[in-house]
C-alpha cells in the first residue's frame, strides 16, 4: 500500500490535462464532406431507378405509336401512370393494363405486344380481371414479376394451350367453346383416373368414372392365366385400344398377381344355373366364315367394338372392348353363355341381351375365336401357382390399388387411394418433387407426370397411360380448372354441370329395358347413351305398327349408316310390351290432337304441301322423298315417312326443328301454320312400298 | 466572409437564442454548453479523449450499432404508413410496396438490412467489448444493460420477421414460437400470451405489431439511453492505459 | 505548506486485489475519473462530426446493400403448406441446429437460459484486470493439460449420445458422420490453440506467440463460445436442407 497524491495534488492535475482539441481537423471535415456526397449521390439511385421502370417506359412507346398513327386526340385521353382493375369480391388486383394499354383496341391497326389489342370474348375485359384466366402475379408492374414464376408468386403465366381451363373454374360443366376442357374432363371419367383420385369441383361435384372396368370375381371362367399375365404385363399389346395402364411390372409381380386372381375366383350365376351338359366343343367347326362374317355384320356388334384391320386402324365403336385378339383370351365355354345372356356373368355389363339362338350363337362364338394372335401368349410358360404365390399376389393387388376400379373377391376397394386432385392446380411448389431438369410449374408437372409417371420415382404406383399428346394437354387442362381459386369464387359465378338422376324406367318394360340396355345407346331425360337418337319423345314422333315393325326388324331405318340398331330376335309379346310403354311413357307435353285440325289435311292440302316440297322450300335438296327422281343425301330420306311419323311430330318438326331435336342440323324454315299443315300433309302421303321395307 | 458573418446574426437572433443558450461565441465554454443544454447530448461529457474516438480501440461498432438503430427507426417509421397489421391485407402492402409504392422496395430493403445489420452488430460489439475488457468494474451494469440491449435487438428482429406475413416470416415465426412450448410449466401459456391464440394467425400479427413498433422500441430507446449515460458515469469509454 | 495534508488518498498499488476506484466529487462538477494526462476532444463538434461521419458510413453500407439485393419474399403465409426445411431467421438457426441434437428442453430453454446467464454474471466474476493467463501458475499446467481432452470429450459425448439414443435411422451415413463431428470442431480448434499456446512464453519475442500465451480461462471461455455461435450458425444457414439433412449451400434442393 502506498500513499498516493493529496487531493489538491490530483484536482491540480485535473485542471492540467493533455492537450485539448475543439475543432474537427482539416482532414476530418474533408471525409466527412466527401462522404456526404457519395451518400447524396447514391440516395439518388433508388427514386431514379423508380423512374426508369418497364411500365413507364412501355407507356411512352405506346404514346409514340398512338401519336405517329392517330396523332393527338388517343394521346390526350390516355392517363399514364399505374392502372389497375380492383374486384374485391374476387380478390382480383390487376395491374396487366399498365403495360397492356391497347386491350380494348383504340389503338388503329395492329400491334404486337403489349400493345396487341385483346380478342373477342363471352366476358367483359373488366369484369374478372386478367389473372383469374391467363394467371401470372396481377399485382406486378415489372414484366418479370408479372408473367414468370418468381420465389414470391409460383404461379406463372398460363400457356396458352391450357387457357381452355380458365374457364372450368366457373363452368363445371361442359362448355362448348373451351373443348379441350370438355375433353380433359371427360378423359378424367372415361380413363378412369377418378377411380383412385377424388377430383371434387367447387360446388361440391365429384366426379364419376365412366370406363366400366370389368369385375374380376369370375374371371377363371372367362380367360386364363396366361393371358391374364399377358395382359397386365402390358395390355396395348392384346388390345391397342385398352384403357386398362400399364404398370410396368416384372414377371415374378404378374405371375403371382395371376395366380391370385385365378384363386380368388368364384363361379357366376351363369355357370352355376347353366344345364349339366356342355354344348358342343367345336362350334367353330360347324360354323361357316362368311355366313358368320355376315351375322357379326348384320347385328351391329361393330357399332361397340372396334377389330384392327390389315392396315393396323382400328374399326368399329369404343364402347365395348376390342376383339382384334378375343380368340386369344376367350374361354369358348365362357363366350358361349356370355352371347346367351351376359347379365348372368356380368350383372352391369353394358353389353345388351341378345335374343340368340343356338345356331347364332355358334356361329358367332367362332367367328371371335377365330380372332387369335398365336405369338400372344407363346412365349408365356407360368409355373404352377403355389399357396405363396396367391398370398404375394394378393399383397401386391392390394398395394397396386387393383381393387380401386375392378371388383375382386377378399380386397376392398381402396379409400383415398390416390392424392387428390380437386385443387391440384393450385399446388404448392414446395409440395411437388420435380424431376432434375424440369421446370418449376404446376403445369409442366402434371404433363410429366401424366405422361410418364414412374419417372419421379420407380417406387410411385401411378401405372402409365395409353394416352396421346394432345390427351395429355386437355387432361392437364381439365386439371389445372380445379384451383383454390375457383374453390374461393363467390358461388353465384358457379355454373354447376347438369346433375343426371338414375334414371330406371318402371314395369315389365323396364326389366325388359333394362335386359336389353337401351340406355346404352340412347338417352331418356338426359340420361343414358349418346349413340343412339333421343327417346325421350319417341312416343309422340312415331306410329305404333311402324314401331312394332322396326322393333322385328331394325335394319329399315337409315341403311346408309354403319352403326344402326341390332336386330335383338324380340318376340312378339316383348315388342308389345315395349311398344306400349314407348307410346305411353315417352309422351311429350302439347302432342295432343287439338294441335292439328286432322279434317284440313286432305288431298288437297297434300298436293299444296307438294309444291312447297319441291318450288318453294327446295327440300328435295336434302332429303329424298322419291328415290327415282331425289338425290338428297344430308337428312334422312323421307320415302315412307307416313308409315313412320306421327302428323302431329312433322307438323311441330318443321314449325321448329331445333325445340324438338336441339342442335340438329334441319333449319328452321319459319313456316307459317298452314304451310306446316300443307307440309304435314304432304309427307303423310308418303308411304312404303311394301310393309316395312324402304330398301 | 458574408456566410460567415451571416451564420452569426443567426445564431445572434432572439430566436436560435430561444433555442440554443449557448449564444455567441466559439469557445470551449460554447461548445461545452452546446453538449450540456442539449436534451440528448447532455448524456456525454463534454471532452472525451481522442484515443476513446480511433478506430482501433472500438471498431466503432457501438457508434455502427446506433447507427442502424437510427436508420430502423426512421424507415420503420415511413414503412408504417403503408402497412396494416391484418391478414391478408399485410401480404397485399407488401406487394403494393414492391409494385405500387414510389421506391417502395428500397425502402424495405433498406428496414430488412439495417435489421439484419444491427443483430451482427450487436452481437460483434459485445465481443468486441469482451477481448479488450471493457466489461470490467466499474462498468459491470453497463455490460448488463449491453446484454439486454442485445436481447431487446433479438426481440424486435424477431417481431418484425413475421410483419411481411409470407411462408417464410410465418414458418420462421411458428419454428421460433414452437421453442417456448419446451419451456416447464408456463411454456404453454408464454407461447399463449406472445401469440394471443395457440397458432400463429391474425392475433398473433397484431401483438407483433404492437411489440414491434411500439413497446420494444420504447424499451430500447429508454436502456440505450441508460446505457450512453452510464458510460459517462462509467468514465467515459474505457481505454486501456498506456504502460508509462 | 509544510503541514500535513487535511485530506490524504490511499490508491491501491496492486489493482488485482481490490479493483475499487476513488472518485473525489467537488462542488458543480460531475463525476468523471481520470486515467491519464490523454489528448482529448471537445464532444462538440468533434466528436459529434466522428459520429455523424460513422453514421453516414453505415448509412451508405446500407443504401448499396438495398440497391443490390431485395429482400426476400415468398408466397403468402399458408399454414397449410410447411416448407422443407422450415428455418428461424438466421440469428436463431444455430439454436435450431441444436435442437436437431437436444430435446427442446435443452436446446431451446436450458442452453440458451444458461448462456444469457453466464453473460450477465461475466463482469461479476471475473475481476482480474489485466487478465492473468490460464499458464501462469506451474502448478495449474497438468490441470488445464488434462482438463482440455476431458472437455473435448465431455461435448463429444454431449453431442453424440442423443444421435444413438433417438436412432435417426432415416439419415443418410454421410449426415450421421456430419452430425457426429461437425459440432465437436470448435471445441477442437479452441482447445488446440489453448494446448498450442502452453508451448510459448509471455515474453517470446514473436508477438503472436506472447499474445496467445497471455490469455486469461475467460478468454478461452468467450472465444469457445463465439466460435461454437458462429460454427453452427454457419451450418444451420448454409448447410442444412429438408428434414435437416446435410446439403451443400450453392446445391438447390
Amino acid at each position: 500500500m502506498v500513499v498516493g497524491p493529496s487531493l489538491e495534488e490530483l484536482l491540480n492535475s485535473n485542471d492540467q490535462p493533455g492537450p485539448l482539441r475543439s475543432r474537427p481537423s482539416g482532414r476530418e471535415l474533408a471525409i466527412f464532406g466527401a462522404v456526404s456526397l457519395v451518400l447524396v449521390v447514391s440516395l439518388a439511385i433508388a427514386p431514379a431507378k423508380n423512374y426508369f421502370s418497364d411500365w413507364r417506359h412501355l407507356q411512352k412507346a405506346y404514346l409514340k405509336l398512338a401519336n405517329d398513327r392517330q396523332g393527338g386526340t388517343l394521346v390526350r385521353n390516355f392517363h399514364g401512370g399505374i392502372r389497375q382493375t380492383w374486384i374485391p369480391s374476387l380478390g382480383v388486383v390487376d395491374r396487366c393494363e399498365t403495360c397492356h394499354v391497347n386491350q380494348n383496341g383504340a389503338l388503329l391497326g395492329s400491334a404486337g405486344q403489349p400493345f396487341r389489342k385483346h380478342p373477342p370474348i363471352p366476358h367483359d375485359l373488366g369484369q374478372f380481371g386478367c389473372v383469374l384466366c391467363h394467371r401470372g402475379q396481377g399485382a406486378a408492374t415489372s414484366v418479370e414479376e408479372a408473367h414468370h414464376t418468381t420465389e414470391a408468386w409460383e404461379q406463372p403465366l398460363l400457356p396458352a394451350r391450357y387457357l381452355d381451363s380458365s374457364c372450368g373454374q366457373c363452368h363445371l360443366g361442359a362448355l362448348p367453346g373451351a373443348p379441350r376442357l370438355n375433353e380433359g374432363r371427360r378423359l378424367l371419367s372415361a380413363m378412369g383416373c377418378v377411380h383412385c383420385h377424388v377430383v371434387a369441383q367447387p360446388d361440391g361435384n365429384v366426379m364419376k368414372p365412366d370406363d366400366n372396368p370389368p369385375p374380376l370375381v369370375h374371371i377363371a371362367e372367362k380367360t386364363s392365366r396366361e393371358w391374364i399375365f399377358a395382359w397386365i404385363k402390358n395390355p396395348q399389346a392384346y388390345a391397342a385400344s385398352a384403357t386398362m395402364p400399364n404398370f410396368q411390372l416384372s414377371d415374378q409381380d404378374a405371375a403371382d398377381i395371376s395366380a391370385f386372381l385365378i384363386a380368388q375366383s368364384t363361379p357366376s350365376a351363369a355357370v352355376k344355373n347353366a344345364p349339366p351338359t356342355a354344348p358342343s366343343a367345336q362350334p367353330a367347326a360347324t360354323a361357316n366364315p362368311t355366313e358368320a362374317a355376315t351375322l357379326y355384320g348384320s347385328l351391329f356388334c361393330s357399332s361397340c367394338h372396334a377389330v384392327q384391320n390389315a392396315a393396323g386402324n382400328l374399326v368399329g365403336g369404343n364402347f365395348g372392348p376390342e376383339l382384334t385378339r378375343v380368340g386369344s383370351k376367350a374361354n369358348p365355354d365362357w363366350l358361349r353363355r356370355w352371347l346367351k345372356d351376359p347379365g348372368q356373368y356380368e350383372p352391369d355389363t353394358r353389353m345388351p341381351h341378345y335374343r340368340f339362338d343356338e345356331k347364332q350363337i355358334t356361329m358367332l362364338s367362332g367367328f371371335l375365336l377365330a380372332k387369335k394372335d398365336d405369338d400372344l401368349l407363346s412365349k408365356v410358360h407360368l409355373p404352377a401357382a403355389n399357396a405363396d404365390s396367391v398370398v404375394r399376389g394378393k399383397k401386391l393387388v392390394t398395394e397396386s390399388g387393383c381393387a380401386a376400379c375392378h371388383q375382386i373377391n377378399g380386397v376392398n376397394p381402396p379409400q383415398n387411394f390416390a392424392p387428390d386432385l380437386s385443387r391440384v392446380g393450385s399446388r404448392a411448389l414446395s409440395q411437388i418433387v420435380f424431376v432434375p431438369g424440369m421446370k418449376h410449374n404446376v403445369h409442366d408437372y402434371i404433363t410429366a407426370k401424366i405422361h410418364d409417371p414412374r419417372s419421379f420415382g420407380p417406387a410411385l404406383k401411378m401405372p402409365k397411360f395409353n394416352v396421346t399428346d394432345e390427351q395429355i394437354v386437355a387432361l392437364t387442362t381439365a386439371l389445372l380448372a380445379q384451383t383454390d381459386r375457383a374453390n374461393g369464387l363467390p358461388h353465384e359465378l358457379l355454373l354447376s354441370a347438369e346433375r343426371k338422376p338414375d334414371y330406371h324406367p318402371g314395369g315389365d318394360a323396364g326389366k325388359l329395358m333394362e335386359d336389353l340396355r337401351c340406355l346404352s345407346c340412347h338417352s331418356i331425360n338426359g340420361h343414358g347413351g349418346d349413340m343412339a337418337p333421343d327417346l325421350t319423345r319417341e312416343g309422340s314422333s312415331v306410329q305404333r305398327a311402324w314401331l312394332e315393325e322396326f322393333m322385328k326388324n331394325p335394319n329399315t331405318l337409315r341403311p346408309a349408316l354403319i352403326r344402326r340398331m341390332p336386330k335383338f330376335n324380340l318376340g312378339p309379346a316383348e315388342i308389345k310390351t315395349i311398344s306400349d310403354y314407348i307410346l305411353s311413357a315417352y309422351q311429350a307435353p302439347g302432342f295432343d290432337s287439338q294441335t292439328l285440325d286432322a279434317h284440313a289435311m286432305d288431298t288437297d292440302a297434300a298436293a299444296r304441301g307438294k309444291q312447297l316440297f319441291y318450288s318453294k322450300y327446295g327440300c328435295q335438296a336434302c332429303h329424298i322423298a322419291d328415290y327415282k327422281n331425289d338425290k338428297g343425301y344430308v337428312g334422312p330420306a323421307l320415302a315412307g315417312v307416313g308409315n313412320r311419323l306421327t302428323p302431329v311430330w312433322m307438323y311441330k318438326w318443321l314449325k321448329d326443328p331445333n325445340a324438338l331435336r336441339p342442335g340438329t342440323l334441319m333449319p328452321n324454315l319459319n313456316l307459317k301454320d298452314d304451310e306446316a299443315r300443307d307440309l304435314a300433309a304432304f309427307l303423310m302421303t308418303l308411304k312404303a312400298k311394301q310393309n316395312g321395307g324402304a330398301k | 466572409m458574408t456566410i460567415k458573418t451571416g451564420f452569426e446574426r443567426i445564431r445572434n437572433s432572439a430566436l436560435w437564442r430561444s433555442i440554443f443558450r449557448s449564444g455567441e461565441g466559439s469557445s470551449n465554454l460554447h461548445r461545452a454548453q452546446a453538449v450540456q443544454q442539449n436534451l440528448l447530448l447532455h448524456l456525454f461529457s463534454v471532452k472525451i479523449r481522442s484515443r476513446a474516438l480511433e478506430f482501433k480501440p472500438t471498431w466503432f461498432l457501438g457508434a455502427l450499432t446506433l447507427s442502424t438503430f437510427f436508420i430502423l427507426v426512421v424507415t420503420g417509421i415511413l414503412l408504417m404508413f403503408y402497412y396494416h397489421p391484418s391478414v391478408p391485407q399485410a401480404y397485399a402492402d407488401m406487394k403494393d410496396l414492391q409494385f405500387v409504392v414510389a421506391s417502395g422496395v428500397f425502402l424495405r430493403n433498406l428496414h430488412r438490412w439495417a435489421a439484419h445489420a444491427m443483430v451482427f452488430l450487436a452481437f460483434a460489439h459485445m465481443f468486441k467489448v469482451f477481448y479488450r475488457g471493457a466489461y470490467r468494474p466499474p462498468r459491470q451494469f453497463n455490460w448488463v444493460i449491453g446484454v439486454f440491449l442485445l436481447l431487446l435487438t433479438l426481440l424486435l428482429s424477431y417481431t418484425g420477421y413475421l410483419l411481411p406475413w409470407d411462408q417464410l416470416s410465418y414458418w420462421a415465426v411458428t419454428v421460433g414460437s414452437n421453442i417456448a412450448k419446451a419451456v416447464p410449466l408456463m411454456g404453454d401459456k408464454m407461447r399463449f400470451l406472445l401469440l394471443g391464440g395457440h397458432e400463429v394467425n391474425a392475433n398473433a400479427l397484431l401483438r407483433f405489431y404492437v411489440l414491434h413498433c411500439v413497446i420494444l422500441p420504447l424499451a430500447a430507446v429508454a436502456l440505450i439511453g441508460v446505457h450512453f449515460w452510464r458510460i459517462r458515469k462509467d468514465g467515459g469509454l474505457y481505454v486501456p492505459e498506456k504502460k508509462s | 505548506m509544510s503541514d500535513e495534508p487535511k485530506e490524504r488518498a490511499e490508491l491501491q498499488s496492486d489493482v488485482r486485489k481490490n479493483p475499487r476506484r476513488i472518485a473525489f466529487i467537488t462542488r458543480r462538477t460531475s463525476p468523471q475519473v481520470r486515467t491519464q494526462d490523454d489528448a482529448r476532444v471537445m464532444t462538440y463538434p468533434t466528436a459529434l462530426l466522428k459520429f455523424i461521419v460513422v453514421l453516414q458510413v453505415a448509412f451508405l453500407a446500407l443504401v448499396w446493400w438495398s440497391l443490390t439485393v431485395n429482400a426476400p419474399l415468398e408466397g403468402i403465409a399458408d399454414p397449410m403448406h410447411t416448407p422443407n426445411p422450415a428455418k428461424a431467421p438466421w440469428y436463431f438457426l444455430g439454436l435450431q441446429d441444436l435442437l436437431h441434437y437436444f430435446p427442446p428442453m435443452v436446446a431451446g430453454v436450458l442452453i440458451p437460459g444458461l448462456v444469457v446467464a453466464a453473460l450477465i454474471v461475466i463482469p461479476y466474476f471475473n475481476i482480474n484486470i489485466e487478465g492473468r493467463s490460464i499458464w501462469a501458475k506451474p502448478a495449474h499446467r497438468p490441470w488445464v493439460m488434462a482438463a482440455v481432452p476431458l472437455f473435448t470429450v465431455l461435448i463429444f459425448l454431449l453431442f453424440a449420445i442423443p444421435q444413438f439414443t433417438h436412432g435417426d435411422g432415416a439419415l443418410p451415413a454421410v449426415d450421421r458422420f456430419l452430425d457426429l463431428f461437425v459440432p465437436i470442431v470448435p471445441t477442437l480448434l479452441v482447445g488446440g490453440a489453448l494446448l498450442l499456446s502452453s508451448r510459448y512464453s509471455p515474453q517470446s519475442p514473436k508477438p503472436f506467440q506472447r499474445w496467445l500465451a497471455g490469455k486469461p480461462l475467460s478468454f478461452w471461455i468467450m472465444t469457445w463460445f463465439m466460435v461454437e455461435l458462429i460454427v453452427l450458425t454457419a451450418v444451420g444457414t448454409f448447410f442444412r436442407g429438408p428434414g435437416w439433412s446435410w446439403v451443400l449451400p450453392w446445391r438447390s434442393y
